[in-house]
C-alpha cells in the first residue's frame, strides 16, 4: 500500500530514483510492447477476415491457408499469445520493476524470452495456417510450438523470481500478489494442459474438459490477474491516493484466485460428463460476484470524488472502462452460465461474445490505459495528439460495446430457434447472419482505433512525441486539479 | 501483506484445488472406461477406430470444422437435441473413448455432427461384417473406393450391417429422421411433392441402389435434389464439402475445394470422380476427385455413430423401435418438420 500512497507530493529523490527505474525497464518493456501492437495488428486483419467470411463465406474461399476453419484460430492465437500476453508481460515487467523499487536486473533474460515468444507464435500461426492444429481451443499451437513458449517463459519468469528477491522493502503491494499469481499459474497452467492433452492424454472427453479447464484458467488466472493488478495500480496511481481498503483487497484476491479457477466447467453444460463437474463450476461462477463486488467496490471507493479525472487522464479513461468492463464481464459469465439459460445458448455466438468481454473490453482496454501511462516514461517524450487518444478510446469503447450486443442478442435468437425443434436448423443460422453483419461493423470500429493506436505509438518510438513537462490530456484542464497523469 | 511464503503457499493451493478437483477427480471417476458389450460379449461398442479415422480426424482439426459443429447429443430433459433427430440418446463419456483428439465442440454454426454418420442411407452393396473391421487392416487401405466401402460398415457402425442383433436401432437413425433435421434445398417444398419417407423406411439395405451415381437421378429419396447422391452418404458429403451452396443455397459453410483435385479424364471415369452439376460441374473431359485427405475426412463423418444403446444412457423413448414399423411412414405423411408427434421422443 505503501508505493500508491506516495504521490507526487513525495520528495525529489523518490521522484529520480523512479525515473531511473523507468528507464532501465525501457528496452525490454518497448520491445514487448512493439511486438504486441504488431501481433494486434495483424490479429485485427486476421478478424475482420473470419468475421466477414461467416457472412460471405466464399471470400477467398479456395484456398486452403485462408479457409475460415484456419484463419479463426489463427486469429485467436495471434491475439491470445501475440498481443494480449505480450502486451500483459510488457506491463508486468515494468510495474515489477517500480514496485521491487529496484533498477531491472537481468535485461538481457527479458530480452531473450521475447525474442522466443516472438518465434514461437510465429511458428505456432503459421502452423495452424498450413494445417497443423491440434483442434483444443487456445491450445492449437502443435507441440513443438508449445516447447519454444515455454523456453521463452522459463526466460522471463526466472527474471520474475531473481526481481523479487532483489525487491526493496518488505511490504508487498497487491499488484504484486496479482502479477505474481499470473506469472506462477501460467507456466503451471500451460504445463497441465499440455501434459494432459497431449503428452499423456486423458480418455476421451476429459480432454475436453482439461481443454477448457486452460482456456477458462487462462482468462482469469494469466489474462485476468495482469489486469487487475494493474487496475490497482493504474487508478491509486493517477488519482494520487491509496487505494480504499486494503482488507477488501485480501478478500477480492483470494476470492478471485479460489472461485475463477473452477469456473471452466460451466463452457461443458449439459454435455457428456458426471454433472457435478458442472454444477461446481456454476457454482464457482456465481461465487466470483464475490470477488467482483470487493474489487468493484474498492475501485469504486477509491474513486469517489475524482471521476471528473476521467474527462482528462487518457490512462484512468481506460483503466476504469476496464474495470468496470469485468464487472460485466462476470456478471454476463453468471448469466450464461446458468443451466436454464446455457441450454439456449452454449452453442451460439453468445460465448464469443463473453470471451471477447474478458479479453477485449476487460483485458485490453486496461492494458491500453497502462500503454498510455507507461510509454510516455520511456520514451522521454509524452503522447503526440490528445485527439488520437481520444478516437482511439471511443472506436476501441464503441466497437467493443456494439460487438458484445450484437453477439449477445445474435447468439440468444440464434439458441432460441436452435432449442426450437419446429423450426428447420438452417433457421437458426439466418436469425444470427444479420447481427454477425453488425459485428464486422464494429470490427471495422476496433480496426480504426488500432491503427490509430500503432500509429501514435509508432510516433512515440520514433521519438516525435512531444517534449514537455506536463502529460497529454484528453481535454484541456480547466483547473490544476489533476495531480498525476 | 507480509512475505513472501504464505502468499506463495497460497497461490498454489488454489491452483492445485482447482486442478486435482476438475482433471484429476475426473479422471480417475471417468477417465478409464472399457467398451461395454452384451451379455453374450458378441457386440462390443465402441470399438477402435480405423486408420482413416483417425487421419480423418487430423483434417477436421486442421480445418477448423469444430468452430462450427458440435459433437454431442444433449438430453432430452436438458435440451432438444433429441428432438431434433441429432440422436436417439444423449452422448455418454463412452462413446468417445477412442476418439483422439475429441471434439465435443462449442458452437453450432452448422448441424451436430455427432450421428453424422448414423443418418447415412443403409445402401452399401457388401457391408462387411463388423469383425472385420480391424483398424490395422483398413487403417492402411488407400485405395479410391476406401472411403465409400470402408467407412460406415466400419466397427463402430453395427447399424449397418445385416443380421445385427436385434438392438440394432434403425428407428430413430434411419432416413425419415433426414427428413426433419436436414436443410430445405432451394425449389424443393418440404412434404409436398417429394416421396413420402415411408419410401425410405422400407427401403432395406438389400433393394436399395448400389451405389449413387449421375445415372440414377430421381432416386426415390425425399428431399432429394436430381442429379445429388443420396443425402448424407460418402458421396454426398464429397459434394457437399466441395460446394456446399450447390446442395443448400443459404449454407455459409466454407467449400473445402482444396481437397479436391480436378484432373483430365484418362480413360474411363473414375469411380469417385464428384457428381457435380451446374456452375461446379468440370468442363467436359475434366473430372474432379477427391484426394487423400478428404477421402479420410468422410470416412471420419461417416463413422460418428453414437446410435448403439449404452447402459448409461437411456434411450428416449424406451424400448426401440423395429425397423420397419409402419410408424415413421405416417409421421411423414405430415407435411412440414414439425416433430410434434415423433414417436421416438415424447414430448417432455
Amino acid at each position: 500500500m505503501k508505493e500508491p500512497a506516495v504521490s507526487a507530493a513525495a520528495g525529489d529523490t523518490e521522484q529520480l530514483e523512479r525515473a531511473y527505474i523507468d528507464a532501465s525497464t525501457r528496452v525490454p518493456v518497448l520491445m514487448f510492447y512493439t511486438s504486441a501492437i504488431a501481433w494486434l495488428i495483424l490479429g485485427t486483419l486476421l478478424a475482420g477476415f473470419v468475421s466477414w467470411k461467416l457472412h460471405s463465406p466464399d471470400l477467398l474461399g479456395n484456398i486452403s491457408f485462408l479457409t475460415w476453419g484456419r484463419v479463426r484460430p489463427a486469429h485467436m492465437n495471434v491475439m491470445v499469445y501475440g498481443w494480449a500476453s505480450m502486451a500483459g508481460m510488457g506491463t508486468a515487467v515494468w510495474l515489477m520493476a517500480r514496485l521491487c523499487r529496484t533498477m531491472l536486473r537481468f535485461p538481457l533474460l527479458l530480452v531473450a524470452g521475447a525474442a522466443f515468444w516472438n518465434v514461437g507464435v510465429l511458428i505456432g500461426v503459421g502452423a495452424i495456417l498450413l494445417g497443423d492444429s491440434t483442434g483444443f481451443q487456445w491450445l492449437e499451437f502443435p507441440r513443438y510450438v508449445a516447447v519454444i513458449l515455454f523456453i521463452a517463459y522459463t526466460l522471463m519468469a526466472s527474471w520474475a523470481v531473481l526481481m523479487f528477491r532483489h525487491r526493496r522493502g518488505d511490504q508487498i503491494y497487491i499488484t504484486q500478489w496479482y502479477l505474481l499469481g499470473a506469472f506462477l499459474w501460467f507456466p503451471w497452467l500451460y504445463a497441465a494442459g499440455q501434459l494432459m492433452l497431449f503428452v499423456v492424454p486423458v480418455q476421451g472427453v476429459l480432454q475436453s474438459a482439461v481443454g477448457w479447464w486452460y482456456a477458462n484458467n487462462l482468462l482469469f488466472l494469466w489474462f485476468g490477474a495482469i489486469a487487475l493488478g494493474t487496475a490497482y495500480y493504474m487508478i491509486p496511481k493517477v488519482i494520487g491516493r491509496p487505494v480504499y481498503s486494503y482488507h477488501l483487497a485480501t478478500i477480492g484476491f483470494w476470492s478471485y484466485a479460489l472461485f475463477s479457477s473452477w469456473t471452466g466447467m460451466t463452457r461443458l453444460v449439459d454435455g457428456p460428463f458426471p454433472a457435478w463437474m458442472i454444477t461446481a463450476s456454476i457454482a464457482a461462477t456465481i461465487l466470483t460476484m464475490i470477488p467482483v463486488a470487493t474489487v468493484g467496490l474498492n475501485h469504486h471507493l477509491t474513486m469517489k470524488g475524482y471521476f471528473p479525472l476521467l474527462r482528462y487522464s487518457p490512462t484512468l479513461r481506460f483503466t476504469v472502462f476496464g474495470a468496470m468492463s469485468y464487472t460485466v464481464f462476470s456478471v454476463i459469465g453468471v448469466l450464461i452460465s446458468l443451466r436454464s439459460i446455457a441450454s439456449y445458448v452454449n452453442f451460439t455466438e453468445a460465448s464469443i461474445a463473453y470471451s471477447h468481454l474478458g479479453l477485449y473490453a476487460f483485458f485490453t482496454m486496461v492494458i491500453f490505459g497502462s500503454m498510455y501511462y507507461i510509454v510516455p516514461r520511456l520514451v522521454g517524450r509524452e503522447w503526440r495528439y490528445g485527439s488520437l487518444i481520444k478516437l482511439h478510446f471511443w472506436a476501441s469503447a464503441y466497437g467493443i460495446g456494439l460487438m458484445t450486443l450484437m453477439l449477445l442478442a445474435g447468439g440468444f435468437l440464434q439458441g432460441a430457434n436452435l432449442e426450437n425443434p419446429a423450426l428447420p436448423f438452417s433457421e437458426s443460422i439466418e436469425t444470427v447472419l444479420p447481427y454477425l453483419r453488425g459485428r464486422s461493423l464494429a470490427g471495422i470500429l476496433m480496426t480504426v482505433s488500432h491503427f490509430i493506436f500503432a500509429y501514435h505509438f509508432g510516433l512515440m518510438l520514433l521519438g516525435l512525441g512531444r517534449t514537455s513537462t506536463v502529460p497529454t490530456f484528453l481535454n484541456p484542464v480547466e483547473a490544476e486539479i489533476s495531480g498525476g497523469h | 501483506m507480509k512475505g513472501l511464503t504464505p502468499l506463495f503457499l497460497g497461490i498454489f493451493g488454489t491452483f492445485a484445488f482447482s486442478w486435482i478437483a476438475l482433471t484429476v477427480i475426473p479422471t480417475w471417476q471417468i477417465g478409464h472406461l472399457n467398451p461395454e458389450s452384451d451379455e453374450e460379449g458378441t457386440e462390443i461398442y465402441p470399438r477402435p477406430q480405423s486408420g482413416m479415422f483417425e487421419r480423418g480426424g487430423h483434417v477436421y482439426a486442421a480445418n477448423g470444422c469444430v468452430y462450427c459443429h458440435s459433437q454431442q447429443v444433449r438430453a432430452d430433459y436438458a435440451a432438444d437435441d433429441i428432438e431434433r433427430k441429432w440422436g436417439n440418446r444423449r452422448s455418454a463419456p463412452r462413446d468417445y473413448i477412442f476418439d483422439r483428439p475429441v471434439f465435443l465442440g462449442k458452437m453450432r454454426m452448422g448441424q451436430d455432427l455427432a450421428n453424422i454418420g448414423a443418418r447415412a442411407p443403409a445402401e452399401e452393396e457388401s457391408p462387411a461384417p463388423a469383425g472385420a473391421a480391424s483398424p490395422a487392416a483398413q487403417g492402411a487401405a488407400a485405395s479410391p473406393a476406401g472411403a465409400q466401402k470402408a467407412s460406415p460398415s466400419s466397427g463402430s457402425s453395427p447399424a449397418t450391417a445385416p443380421g445385427g442383433s436385434p438392438r440394432t436401432l434403425p428407428a430413430a437413425t434411419s432416413p425419415p429422421a433426414v427428413l426433419q433435421t436436414s436443410p430445405v434445398p432451394p425449389g424443393q417444398p418440404i412434404g409436398g411433392a417429394s416421396p413420402s419417407p415411408g419410401q425410405m423406411a422400407s427401403a432395406t439395405p438389400g433393394s436399395s441402389p448400389p451405389a449413387p451415381s449421375a445415372q440414377t437421378p430421381g432416386a426415390p429419396w425425399p428431399i432429394q435434389t436430381a442429379g445429388l447422391p443420396p443425402m448424407y452418404s460418402a458421396a454426398w458429403h464429397h459434394v457437399h464439402l466441395y460446394s456446399p451452396r450447390s446442395i443448400n443455397l443459404d449454407s455459409n459453410m466454407p467449400s473445402y475445394r482444396f481437397l479436391y483435385e480436378k484432373r483430365r479424364i484418362a480413360g474411363e471415369r473414375s469411380a469417385d470422380a464428384l457428381q457435380l452439376s451446374g456452375p461446379d460441374a468440370p468442363p467436359e473431359g475434366w473430372e474432379i476427385v477427391p484426394t487423400y485427405d478428404a477421402k479420410c475426412l468422410v470416412a471420419y463423418l461417416m463413422a460418428l455413430n453414437q446410435s448403439h444403446p449404452l447402459k448409461e444412457a437411456r434411450l428416449v423413448g424406451g424400448a426401440p423401435a423395429p425397423a420397419a414399423s409402419p410408424a415413421p411412414a405416417v409421421q411423414g405423411a405430415s407435411p412440414g418438420p414439425a416433430a410434434a408427434g415423433s414417436p421416438a421422443a415424447p414430448k417432455k
